[in-house]
Protein backbone atom coordinates (compact mmCIF):
# COMPACT_ATOMS: atom_id res chain seq x y z
CA UNK A 1 0.00 0.00 0.00
CA UNK A 2 0.79 3.38 -0.05
CA UNK A 3 1.29 5.18 3.15
CA UNK A 4 3.45 8.98 4.29
CA UNK A 5 6.42 8.09 5.96
CA UNK A 6 8.68 10.59 8.21
CA UNK A 7 12.27 9.96 7.28
CA UNK A 8 13.38 12.65 9.52
CA UNK A 9 13.53 15.95 10.70
CA UNK A 10 11.19 17.78 8.07
CA UNK A 11 11.18 14.77 5.49
CA UNK A 12 8.11 13.26 4.63
CA UNK A 13 7.42 11.34 1.59
CA UNK A 14 4.93 8.76 0.25
CA UNK A 15 6.62 5.15 0.24
CA UNK A 16 5.37 1.88 -1.01
CA UNK A 17 4.82 -0.24 2.31
CA UNK A 18 3.56 -3.70 3.29
CA UNK A 19 -0.59 -4.05 3.62
CA UNK A 20 -0.91 -4.06 7.27
CA UNK A 21 -2.02 -7.73 8.68
CA UNK A 22 -3.65 -8.61 12.09
CA UNK A 23 -1.37 -9.03 14.66
CA UNK A 24 -3.38 -10.04 17.62
CA UNK A 25 -7.01 -11.09 18.08
CA UNK A 26 -8.63 -8.06 18.35
CA UNK A 27 -7.58 -6.18 16.02
CA UNK A 28 -9.06 -5.15 12.90
CA UNK A 29 -7.95 -3.62 9.39
CA UNK A 30 -9.36 -0.13 8.90
CA UNK A 31 -9.13 0.78 5.07
CA UNK A 32 -8.86 4.53 5.68
CA UNK A 33 -11.30 6.69 3.89
CA UNK A 34 -9.99 10.38 5.07
CA UNK A 35 -7.31 11.16 7.60
CA UNK A 36 -6.20 14.56 8.48
CA UNK A 37 -3.48 16.74 9.79
CA UNK A 38 -3.27 17.53 13.15
CA UNK A 39 -0.83 20.49 15.02
CA UNK A 40 0.36 17.72 17.87
CA UNK A 41 1.70 16.01 14.37
CA UNK A 42 4.34 19.16 13.49
CA UNK A 43 6.26 18.21 16.67
CA UNK A 44 7.00 15.11 15.54
CA UNK A 45 7.67 16.13 11.91
CA UNK A 46 10.14 18.66 13.57
CA UNK A 47 11.61 16.69 15.47
CA UNK A 48 10.66 17.82 18.97
CA UNK A 49 9.45 14.43 19.80
CA UNK A 50 12.08 12.20 20.94
CA UNK A 51 11.61 8.52 19.96
CA UNK A 52 10.69 8.78 16.13
CA UNK A 53 12.15 6.05 13.73
CA UNK A 54 13.16 6.67 10.23
CA UNK A 55 10.28 5.37 8.29
CA UNK A 56 7.33 5.24 10.77
CA UNK A 57 4.07 5.77 9.09
CA UNK A 58 2.56 9.39 10.00
CA UNK A 59 -1.77 10.31 10.81
CA UNK A 60 -3.48 9.75 14.01
CA UNK A 61 -6.68 11.21 13.34
CA UNK A 62 -8.62 8.93 10.84
CA UNK A 63 -12.31 7.29 10.10
CA UNK A 64 -12.96 4.51 7.48
CA UNK A 65 -14.32 1.21 6.62
CA UNK A 66 -13.49 -2.22 8.53
CA UNK A 67 -12.37 -4.68 5.94
CA UNK A 68 -10.78 -7.40 8.58
CA UNK A 69 -11.45 -8.45 12.23
CA UNK A 70 -9.52 -10.69 14.51
CA UNK A 71 -10.60 -13.78 15.76
CA UNK A 72 -12.03 -12.19 19.39
CA UNK A 73 -13.59 -8.97 17.72
CA UNK A 74 -17.38 -9.80 18.74
CA UNK A 75 -19.13 -6.20 18.01
CA UNK A 76 -17.37 -5.07 14.94
CA UNK A 77 -17.68 -6.23 11.63
CA UNK A 78 -16.58 -6.14 7.74
CA UNK A 79 -18.15 -3.11 6.23
CA UNK A 80 -19.02 -0.79 9.07
CA UNK A 81 -18.10 2.96 8.34
CA UNK A 82 -16.06 3.90 11.74
CA UNK A 83 -14.59 6.61 13.69
CA UNK A 84 -11.34 5.86 15.69
CA UNK A 85 -9.92 7.67 18.47
CA UNK A 86 -6.32 8.48 18.06
CA UNK A 87 -4.92 7.27 21.78
CA UNK A 88 -5.77 3.11 21.87
CA UNK A 89 -7.53 1.81 24.73
CA UNK A 90 -8.33 -1.89 25.46
CA UNK A 91 -10.94 -1.57 27.80
CA UNK A 92 -10.13 -3.70 30.30
CA UNK A 93 -7.85 -2.03 32.63
CA UNK A 94 -8.32 -0.02 35.50
CA UNK A 95 -7.85 3.56 34.06
CA UNK A 96 -9.86 2.28 31.06
CA UNK A 97 -12.99 1.09 33.41
CA UNK A 98 -12.71 4.33 35.01
CA UNK A 99 -13.26 6.62 31.98
CA UNK A 100 -9.38 7.67 31.41
CA UNK A 101 -8.73 5.66 28.40
CA UNK A 102 -5.86 7.61 27.03
CA UNK A 103 -4.03 6.55 30.43
CA UNK A 104 -4.91 2.25 29.32
CA UNK A 105 -2.15 0.27 30.58
CA UNK A 106 -2.45 -2.15 27.98
CA UNK A 107 -1.68 -0.58 24.97
CA UNK A 108 1.64 0.48 24.54
CA UNK A 109 3.77 -2.03 23.45
CA UNK A 110 7.23 -0.25 24.44
CA UNK A 111 6.23 0.67 28.08
CA UNK A 112 9.71 0.86 28.99
CA UNK A 113 10.35 3.86 26.71
CA UNK A 114 7.25 6.11 27.92
CA UNK A 115 8.58 4.87 31.33
CA UNK A 116 11.35 6.43 31.04
CA UNK A 117 10.26 10.07 30.03
CA UNK A 118 6.55 10.26 32.06
CA UNK A 119 7.49 7.62 35.15
CA UNK A 120 4.25 6.12 34.22
CA UNK A 121 3.47 5.89 30.15
CA UNK A 122 0.22 6.89 28.52
CA UNK A 123 -1.54 3.85 26.58
CA UNK A 124 -0.55 3.89 23.05
CA UNK A 125 -1.32 6.42 20.40
CA UNK A 126 -1.21 6.14 16.62
CA UNK A 127 2.08 7.80 14.79
CA UNK A 128 3.09 9.64 17.55
CA UNK A 129 6.83 8.36 18.45
CA UNK A 130 8.08 4.98 20.27
CA UNK A 131 7.32 6.42 23.50
CA UNK A 132 3.74 6.60 23.00
CA UNK A 133 3.44 3.10 21.13
CA UNK A 134 5.27 3.47 17.82
CA UNK A 135 1.61 2.04 15.90
CA UNK A 136 1.99 2.86 12.63
CA UNK A 137 -0.38 5.45 11.33
CA UNK A 138 -3.29 6.16 9.23
CA UNK A 139 -1.61 8.71 6.69
CA UNK A 140 -2.36 4.90 4.48
CA UNK A 141 -4.59 3.05 2.70
CA UNK A 142 -5.18 0.57 5.72
CA UNK A 143 -4.33 0.97 9.31
CA UNK A 144 -4.40 -1.50 11.75
CA UNK A 145 -6.32 -1.01 14.70
CA UNK A 146 -5.80 -3.10 17.95
CA UNK A 147 -9.25 -3.90 20.48
CA UNK A 148 -11.52 -3.12 17.75
CA UNK A 149 -14.90 -3.48 19.73
CA UNK A 150 -13.80 -0.94 21.56
CA UNK A 151 -11.99 1.84 19.94
CA UNK A 152 -14.31 1.54 16.45
CA UNK A 153 -17.39 3.55 16.55
CA UNK A 154 -19.77 2.70 13.98
CA UNK A 155 -20.88 6.35 12.24
CA UNK A 156 -24.91 6.72 12.24
CA UNK A 157 -26.20 7.38 8.67
CA UNK A 158 -26.61 10.79 8.35
CA UNK A 159 -23.19 11.73 9.49
CA UNK A 160 -21.00 12.53 7.09
CA UNK A 161 -17.49 11.16 6.37
CA UNK A 162 -15.85 14.81 7.20
CA UNK A 163 -17.61 15.26 10.03
CA UNK A 164 -16.71 11.84 11.52
CA UNK A 165 -13.39 12.31 10.99
CA UNK A 166 -12.74 15.29 13.24
CA UNK A 167 -14.48 12.97 16.40
CA UNK A 168 -10.86 10.66 15.82
CA UNK A 169 -9.49 13.56 18.13
CA UNK A 170 -9.78 17.10 17.55
CA UNK A 171 -13.64 17.25 18.81
CA UNK A 172 -13.21 14.81 21.59
CA UNK A 173 -9.79 16.60 22.38
CA UNK A 174 -12.21 20.40 22.56
CA UNK A 175 -15.42 18.56 24.55
CA UNK A 176 -12.86 17.84 26.87
CA UNK A 177 -11.48 20.68 27.66
CA UNK A 178 -14.57 22.36 28.20
CA UNK A 179 -15.97 19.60 30.24
CA UNK A 180 -12.54 20.08 32.36
CA UNK A 181 -14.35 23.19 32.74
CA UNK A 182 -17.21 22.36 34.91
CA UNK A 183 -19.21 24.95 33.19
CA UNK A 184 -22.21 26.71 34.58
CA UNK A 185 -24.95 29.44 33.66
CA UNK A 186 -22.95 32.96 33.00
CA UNK A 187 -19.67 31.47 32.70
CA UNK A 188 -17.31 33.23 30.78
CA UNK A 189 -14.64 30.88 28.60
CA UNK A 190 -11.84 31.30 26.83
CA UNK A 191 -10.00 29.47 24.87
CA UNK A 192 -6.54 30.31 23.51
CA UNK A 193 -5.81 28.74 20.06
CA UNK A 194 -8.59 28.97 16.97
CA UNK A 195 -7.21 25.78 15.14
CA UNK A 196 -9.02 22.40 15.24
CA UNK A 197 -9.11 22.28 19.12
CA UNK A 198 -9.83 25.14 19.82
CA UNK A 199 -12.48 25.66 17.69
CA UNK A 200 -14.01 22.40 18.81
CA UNK A 201 -13.67 23.32 22.66
CA UNK A 202 -15.84 26.64 21.44
CA UNK A 203 -18.47 25.17 20.39
CA UNK A 204 -18.43 22.77 23.34
CA UNK A 205 -18.37 25.59 26.05
CA UNK A 206 -21.65 26.81 24.25
CA UNK A 207 -23.38 23.36 24.12
CA UNK A 208 -22.37 23.25 27.85
CA UNK A 209 -24.38 26.25 28.82
CA UNK A 210 -21.62 29.25 28.77
CA UNK A 211 -23.42 32.50 28.87
CA UNK A 212 -19.94 34.09 26.54
CA UNK A 213 -17.21 32.25 24.33
CA UNK A 214 -14.26 34.04 23.55
CA UNK A 215 -11.61 32.66 21.19
CA UNK A 216 -8.00 34.30 21.25
CA UNK A 217 -5.33 33.49 18.02
CA UNK A 218 -3.66 36.01 15.45
CA UNK A 219 -4.62 34.64 12.00
CA UNK A 220 -7.71 36.12 10.55
CA UNK A 221 -9.24 33.75 9.25
CA UNK A 222 -9.48 31.26 12.26
CA UNK A 223 -10.88 34.55 14.23
CA UNK A 224 -13.10 34.21 11.53
CA UNK A 225 -14.27 30.99 11.93
CA UNK A 226 -14.33 31.58 15.95
CA UNK A 227 -16.74 34.09 15.49
CA UNK A 228 -18.83 32.21 12.30
CA UNK A 229 -18.89 28.75 13.29
CA UNK A 230 -18.27 28.49 17.19
CA UNK A 231 -19.86 32.27 17.83
CA UNK A 232 -17.47 33.42 19.97
CA UNK A 233 -16.14 36.84 20.50
CA UNK A 234 -13.05 37.07 18.38
CA UNK A 235 -9.57 38.26 20.00
CA UNK A 236 -6.41 38.96 17.78
CA UNK A 237 -3.64 38.91 20.42
CA UNK A 238 -1.32 40.91 17.82
CA UNK A 239 -4.02 43.72 18.09
CA UNK A 240 -5.74 43.54 21.42
CA UNK A 241 -4.29 43.68 24.93
CA UNK A 242 -5.60 40.67 25.72
CA UNK A 243 -5.65 41.11 29.64
CA UNK A 244 -7.60 44.19 29.57
CA UNK A 245 -10.05 42.75 26.47
CA UNK A 246 -11.08 40.22 29.11
CA UNK A 247 -11.37 42.42 32.45
CA UNK A 248 -13.70 44.31 29.89
CA UNK A 249 -15.52 41.24 29.10
CA UNK A 250 -16.07 39.66 32.47
CA UNK A 251 -16.93 43.03 34.43
CA UNK A 252 -13.31 42.94 35.84
CA UNK A 253 -13.55 39.83 37.12
CA UNK A 254 -11.88 37.79 34.25
CA UNK A 255 -13.01 34.75 32.90
CA UNK A 256 -14.34 31.85 34.90
CA UNK A 257 -12.25 29.17 32.91
CA UNK A 258 -9.74 29.34 30.45
CA UNK A 259 -8.65 26.65 28.03
CA UNK A 260 -5.21 26.69 26.36
CA UNK A 261 -5.77 25.02 22.73
CA UNK A 262 -2.01 26.13 21.37
CA UNK A 263 0.67 24.31 23.50
CA UNK A 264 4.33 24.76 23.09
CA UNK A 265 3.77 26.53 19.79
CA UNK A 266 2.45 29.59 21.85
CA UNK A 267 4.32 32.97 20.93
CA UNK A 268 4.67 35.21 23.05
CA UNK A 269 5.95 38.66 21.96
CA UNK A 270 9.37 40.80 22.50
CA UNK A 271 12.28 39.13 24.75
CA UNK A 272 10.48 36.44 25.90
CA UNK A 273 9.72 35.36 22.74
CA UNK A 274 13.02 35.42 21.65
CA UNK A 275 14.05 33.60 24.77
CA UNK A 276 11.77 30.59 24.64
CA UNK A 277 12.42 29.81 20.81
CA UNK A 278 16.18 29.51 21.57
CA UNK A 279 15.86 27.41 23.99
CA UNK A 280 13.37 25.29 21.68
CA UNK A 281 15.42 24.74 19.36
CA UNK A 282 18.92 24.06 21.39
CA UNK A 283 16.64 21.74 23.06
CA UNK A 284 16.95 23.08 26.56
CA UNK A 285 13.13 23.53 27.15
CA UNK A 286 10.76 22.22 24.40
CA UNK A 287 8.30 24.31 25.32
CA UNK A 288 7.39 27.62 24.98
CA UNK A 289 3.77 28.47 26.94
CA UNK A 290 3.66 31.94 26.69
CA UNK A 291 -0.78 31.11 26.09
CA UNK A 292 -0.94 28.88 29.77
CA UNK A 293 1.08 32.14 31.03
CA UNK A 294 -1.49 34.44 29.88
CA UNK A 295 -4.43 32.52 30.72
CA UNK A 296 -3.59 31.86 34.53
CA UNK A 297 -2.51 35.56 34.85
CA UNK A 298 -6.18 36.22 33.42
CA UNK A 299 -8.32 33.79 34.77
CA UNK A 300 -10.66 34.81 37.97
CA UNK A 301 -9.59 33.20 41.31
CA UNK A 302 -10.91 30.10 41.95
CA UNK A 303 -11.20 29.65 38.07
CA UNK A 304 -10.49 26.61 35.76
CA UNK A 305 -7.79 26.26 33.50
CA UNK A 306 -8.19 23.44 31.07
CA UNK A 307 -4.54 21.99 29.26
CA UNK A 308 -5.10 20.59 26.08
CA UNK A 309 -2.20 21.75 24.05
CA UNK A 310 1.08 19.47 23.74
CA UNK A 311 4.05 20.35 26.25
CA UNK A 312 7.43 19.13 26.88
CA UNK A 313 9.05 18.89 30.25
CA UNK A 314 8.85 22.16 31.18
CA UNK A 315 11.29 23.91 33.30
CA UNK A 316 9.55 26.85 34.79
CA UNK A 317 5.97 27.14 35.46
CA UNK A 318 4.15 30.58 37.42
CA UNK A 319 3.36 27.79 40.19
CA UNK A 320 2.38 30.89 42.41
CA UNK A 321 -0.46 32.14 40.30
CA UNK A 322 -2.30 28.72 40.92
CA UNK A 323 -1.86 28.41 44.60
CA UNK A 324 -2.60 32.25 45.08
CA UNK A 325 -5.98 31.86 43.10
CA UNK A 326 -6.97 29.70 44.15
CA UNK A 327 -7.25 27.46 40.43
CA UNK A 328 -8.05 24.23 39.09
CA UNK A 329 -5.62 22.86 36.49
CA UNK A 330 -7.34 19.93 34.75
CA UNK A 331 -5.48 18.01 31.58
CA UNK A 332 -5.33 14.84 29.73
CA UNK A 333 -4.73 13.38 26.39
CA UNK A 334 -7.45 13.18 24.83
CA UNK A 335 -10.22 10.14 26.26
CA UNK A 336 -12.51 10.16 23.35
CA UNK A 337 -13.23 6.87 24.32
CA UNK A 338 -15.47 8.45 27.17
CA UNK A 339 -17.22 10.78 25.17
CA UNK A 340 -17.23 9.24 21.63
CA UNK A 341 -21.04 8.12 21.79
CA UNK A 342 -22.16 11.75 23.21
CA UNK A 343 -20.45 13.16 20.57
CA UNK A 344 -21.89 11.52 17.17
CA UNK A 345 -24.99 12.26 18.86
CA UNK A 346 -24.54 16.16 18.80
CA UNK A 347 -22.83 15.64 15.36
CA UNK A 348 -26.67 14.25 14.05
CA UNK A 349 -28.61 16.58 15.79
CA UNK A 350 -26.07 19.19 14.24
CA UNK A 351 -25.45 20.32 18.07
CA UNK A 352 -21.45 20.30 16.99
CA UNK A 353 -20.16 20.74 13.26
CA UNK A 354 -16.98 20.12 12.63
CA UNK A 355 -17.15 19.80 9.07
CA UNK A 356 -15.84 23.11 8.22
CA UNK A 357 -12.52 22.67 9.37
CA UNK A 358 -11.67 20.59 6.60
CA UNK A 359 -10.59 23.62 4.59
CA UNK A 360 -7.75 21.54 2.18
CA UNK A 361 -8.88 18.07 0.84
CA UNK A 362 -5.38 16.50 -1.02
CA UNK A 363 -5.01 12.77 -2.08
CA UNK A 364 -2.71 10.63 0.00
CA UNK A 365 0.11 11.57 -2.90
CA UNK A 366 -0.09 14.81 -2.39
CA UNK A 367 0.00 14.50 1.51
CA UNK A 368 3.86 16.09 1.89
CA UNK A 369 2.05 19.42 0.13
CA UNK A 370 -0.65 19.41 2.18
CA UNK A 371 1.46 19.25 5.64
CA UNK A 372 3.46 22.31 3.74
CA UNK A 373 0.25 24.17 3.72
CA UNK A 374 -0.72 22.77 7.28
CA UNK A 375 2.37 23.97 8.85
CA UNK A 376 2.59 27.38 7.11
CA UNK A 377 -1.31 28.12 7.56
CA UNK A 378 -0.80 29.08 3.88
CA UNK A 379 -4.37 29.96 2.06
CA UNK A 380 -5.92 29.98 5.48
CA UNK A 381 -5.53 25.97 5.65
CA UNK A 382 -7.08 25.07 9.22
CA UNK A 383 -7.00 21.23 8.55
CA UNK A 384 -5.72 19.49 5.72
CA UNK A 385 -7.39 16.09 5.14
CA UNK A 386 -5.90 13.42 2.79
CA UNK A 387 -8.35 10.84 0.96
CA UNK A 388 -6.13 8.20 0.20
CA UNK B 1 12.53 -1.14 50.86
CA UNK B 2 14.20 -0.48 47.05
CA UNK B 3 17.50 0.56 46.81
CA UNK B 4 17.95 3.69 44.53
CA UNK B 5 19.42 2.04 41.38
CA UNK B 6 18.97 -1.48 39.95
CA UNK B 7 20.28 -3.82 38.99
CA UNK B 8 21.30 -4.34 42.99
CA UNK B 9 24.62 -6.35 42.89
CA UNK B 10 25.34 -7.93 45.97
CA UNK B 11 28.63 -9.26 45.93
CA UNK B 12 28.29 -11.07 42.58
CA UNK B 13 24.69 -11.69 42.57
CA UNK B 14 22.42 -9.50 39.77
CA UNK B 15 18.71 -8.84 41.38
CA UNK B 16 16.34 -7.59 39.63
CA UNK B 17 12.68 -6.65 40.87
CA UNK B 18 10.01 -4.87 39.79
CA UNK B 19 6.45 -4.47 40.66
CA UNK B 20 2.45 -4.41 38.83
CA UNK B 21 -0.76 -4.66 39.76
CA UNK B 22 -3.20 -6.53 37.72
CA UNK B 23 -7.15 -5.90 38.04
CA UNK B 24 -7.63 -10.04 38.75
CA UNK B 25 -8.67 -12.08 41.68
CA UNK B 26 -4.36 -13.65 43.15
CA UNK B 27 -5.50 -17.41 42.27
CA UNK B 28 -6.66 -16.80 38.52
CA UNK B 29 -3.13 -15.01 37.77
CA UNK B 30 -1.09 -17.86 39.88
CA UNK B 31 -2.79 -20.33 37.59
CA UNK B 32 -2.40 -17.86 34.66
CA UNK B 33 1.11 -17.62 35.23
CA UNK B 34 1.60 -21.97 35.68
CA UNK B 35 -0.12 -21.93 32.00
CA UNK B 36 2.66 -23.80 29.68
CA UNK B 37 2.12 -21.07 27.22
CA UNK B 38 2.58 -18.02 29.57
CA UNK B 39 6.54 -17.94 30.22
CA UNK B 40 7.46 -18.62 27.09
CA UNK B 41 5.17 -15.43 25.84
CA UNK B 42 6.25 -13.00 28.72
CA UNK B 43 9.82 -13.83 28.60
CA UNK B 44 10.31 -13.84 24.82
CA UNK B 45 12.12 -10.31 24.88
CA UNK B 46 14.86 -11.73 27.00
CA UNK B 47 14.93 -15.79 26.61
CA UNK B 48 13.44 -18.38 24.75
CA UNK B 49 11.30 -20.60 27.62
CA UNK B 50 10.64 -24.19 26.54
CA UNK B 51 8.59 -26.01 29.23
CA UNK B 52 9.58 -29.41 30.04
CA UNK B 53 7.18 -30.65 32.38
CA UNK B 54 4.96 -28.91 35.15
CA UNK B 55 7.72 -27.91 37.03
CA UNK B 56 10.58 -27.53 34.81
CA UNK B 57 11.36 -24.86 31.85
CA UNK B 58 14.48 -24.59 29.43
CA UNK B 59 15.41 -21.81 29.49
CA UNK B 60 18.20 -20.23 26.45
CA UNK B 61 19.33 -16.84 26.00
CA UNK B 62 21.59 -14.95 23.66
CA UNK B 63 24.36 -13.10 24.83
CA UNK B 64 26.60 -10.35 22.73
CA UNK B 65 29.31 -11.75 20.83
CA UNK B 66 27.05 -14.55 19.24
CA UNK B 67 27.27 -16.69 22.89
CA UNK B 68 24.61 -18.12 24.02
CA UNK B 69 23.41 -18.92 27.43
CA UNK B 70 21.13 -21.53 28.84
CA UNK B 71 19.60 -23.49 32.00
CA UNK B 72 16.55 -25.38 33.07
CA UNK B 73 14.84 -23.98 36.24
CA UNK B 74 12.37 -26.24 38.68
CA UNK B 75 9.34 -24.24 40.42
CA UNK B 76 10.38 -25.15 44.28
CA UNK B 77 7.25 -23.32 46.03
CA UNK B 78 4.31 -22.49 44.59
CA UNK B 79 1.15 -21.36 47.05
CA UNK B 80 -1.85 -20.64 45.09
CA UNK B 81 -2.82 -16.96 45.25
CA UNK B 82 0.45 -16.02 47.12
CA UNK B 83 4.01 -17.45 46.10
CA UNK B 84 5.98 -19.13 42.90
CA UNK B 85 9.31 -19.55 43.38
CA UNK B 86 12.05 -21.46 40.95
CA UNK B 87 15.72 -22.08 40.39
CA UNK B 88 18.03 -23.28 37.97
CA UNK B 89 19.43 -26.54 38.08
CA UNK B 90 22.86 -28.10 38.54
CA UNK B 91 25.08 -26.99 35.34
CA UNK B 92 22.99 -23.94 34.44
CA UNK B 93 25.46 -21.45 32.68
CA UNK B 94 24.15 -18.41 34.97
CA UNK B 95 22.36 -20.03 37.89
CA UNK B 96 19.52 -18.26 38.72
CA UNK B 97 16.61 -17.69 41.20
CA UNK B 98 13.61 -16.45 40.33
CA UNK B 99 9.80 -15.21 42.46
CA UNK B 100 6.53 -14.24 41.87
CA UNK B 101 4.98 -12.66 44.88
CA UNK B 102 1.54 -12.00 44.77
CA UNK B 103 -0.93 -9.62 47.65
CA UNK B 104 -4.00 -8.60 47.37
CA UNK B 105 -4.24 -4.89 46.47
CA UNK B 106 -6.88 -2.07 48.18
CA UNK B 107 -10.30 -1.30 46.28
CA UNK B 108 -10.50 -2.62 43.09
CA UNK B 109 -7.20 -2.63 41.79
CA UNK B 110 -7.23 -6.55 42.24
CA UNK B 111 -3.66 -7.82 43.07
CA UNK B 112 0.19 -6.45 43.53
CA UNK B 113 2.93 -8.53 41.72
CA UNK B 114 6.48 -8.49 42.92
CA UNK B 115 8.87 -10.01 40.42
CA UNK B 116 12.30 -10.82 41.16
CA UNK B 117 14.74 -12.45 39.52
CA UNK B 118 18.21 -13.40 41.02
CA UNK B 119 21.45 -13.93 38.70
CA UNK B 120 24.81 -15.35 39.92
CA UNK B 121 27.26 -14.96 37.36
CA UNK B 122 30.06 -18.00 37.51
CA UNK B 123 33.58 -16.97 38.03
CA UNK B 124 36.17 -15.94 35.35
CA UNK B 125 36.25 -14.79 32.29
CA UNK B 126 32.68 -16.25 31.38
CA UNK B 127 31.67 -14.50 34.56
CA UNK B 128 32.72 -11.53 32.88
CA UNK B 129 31.15 -11.77 30.07
CA UNK B 130 27.70 -12.31 32.09
CA UNK B 131 28.38 -9.44 34.27
CA UNK B 132 29.02 -7.03 31.52
CA UNK B 133 26.14 -8.61 30.10
CA UNK B 134 23.70 -7.46 32.59
CA UNK B 135 25.11 -4.27 32.94
CA UNK B 136 23.85 -3.98 29.68
CA UNK B 137 20.36 -5.63 30.62
CA UNK B 138 18.61 -2.72 32.35
CA UNK B 139 15.71 -3.55 34.75
CA UNK B 140 13.22 -3.55 32.06
CA UNK B 141 13.77 -7.37 31.80
CA UNK B 142 11.70 -8.17 34.38
CA UNK B 143 9.21 -5.04 33.64
CA UNK B 144 8.45 -5.89 30.51
CA UNK B 145 7.65 -9.23 31.54
CA UNK B 146 5.44 -8.08 33.87
CA UNK B 147 3.80 -5.58 32.07
CA UNK B 148 3.14 -8.78 29.07
CA UNK B 149 2.07 -10.28 31.74
CA UNK B 150 -0.48 -7.97 32.77
CA UNK B 151 -1.96 -7.73 29.54
CA UNK B 152 -2.03 -10.90 28.41
CA UNK B 153 -4.34 -11.22 32.19
CA UNK B 154 -6.51 -8.66 31.54
CA UNK B 155 -7.20 -8.78 28.10
CA UNK B 156 -5.76 -11.87 27.05
CA UNK B 157 -3.07 -10.48 24.13
CA UNK B 158 0.41 -8.74 24.50
CA UNK B 159 0.39 -5.28 22.36
CA UNK B 160 2.68 -5.77 19.49
CA UNK B 161 3.82 -3.74 16.28
CA UNK B 162 6.13 -7.09 15.07
CA UNK B 163 4.67 -7.11 11.61
CA UNK B 164 3.59 -3.58 11.20
CA UNK B 165 4.76 -1.79 8.35
CA UNK B 166 7.02 1.05 8.04
CA UNK B 167 9.23 2.63 5.03
CA UNK B 168 12.23 1.92 6.29
CA UNK B 169 14.46 1.86 3.48
CA UNK B 170 17.95 1.98 5.39
CA UNK B 171 17.56 -1.16 6.52
CA UNK B 172 15.88 -2.73 3.41
CA UNK B 173 12.99 -3.67 4.95
CA UNK B 174 8.97 -2.30 5.32
CA UNK B 175 7.85 -4.19 8.50
CA UNK B 176 8.71 -4.46 12.40
CA UNK B 177 10.61 -7.14 13.49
Amino acid sequence: MRALCWNGVNDLSVETVADPGLLNPHDAIIRVILTTTCGSDLHVIDGLIPSMREGDILGHEFMGEVVEVGSAVKHIRRGDRVVVPSFISCGSCWYCQHQLPSCCDNTNPQWEKGETVLGHPTGGIYAYSHAFGGYAGSHAEYVRVPFADNDCFVIPEGVTDEQALFLSDAVPTGYMGADFCNIHPGDTVVVWGCGGVGLMAQQSAWLMGAHQVIGIDRYPERLAMARDYAGSIALDYTQVDINEALLELTGGRGPDSCIDAVGMEARGEGLSQVYDKTKQLLHLETDVGAALRQALYACRKGGNIAILGVYGVMDKFPLGLMINKSLTIRTAQQHGQRYMHRLLEHVAKNELNPAFMATHRFSLEDAPRGYEMFKHKEDGCVRAIFAP
Amino acid sequence: MAKKSQPESAGEVVTLRRWITVGLPATDLFALWLEPNTLPRIMSHFATVTPVNKSDALWQIDGPLGKHYSWESRIVEAQPGEIIAWQSLEGADIPNQGELLLRPAPGEWGTELALTLRFTPPGGALGKKVTTFFDLLPKEIVSKALHRFKSLAETGEIPTLDGQPAGRHAERQDKEK
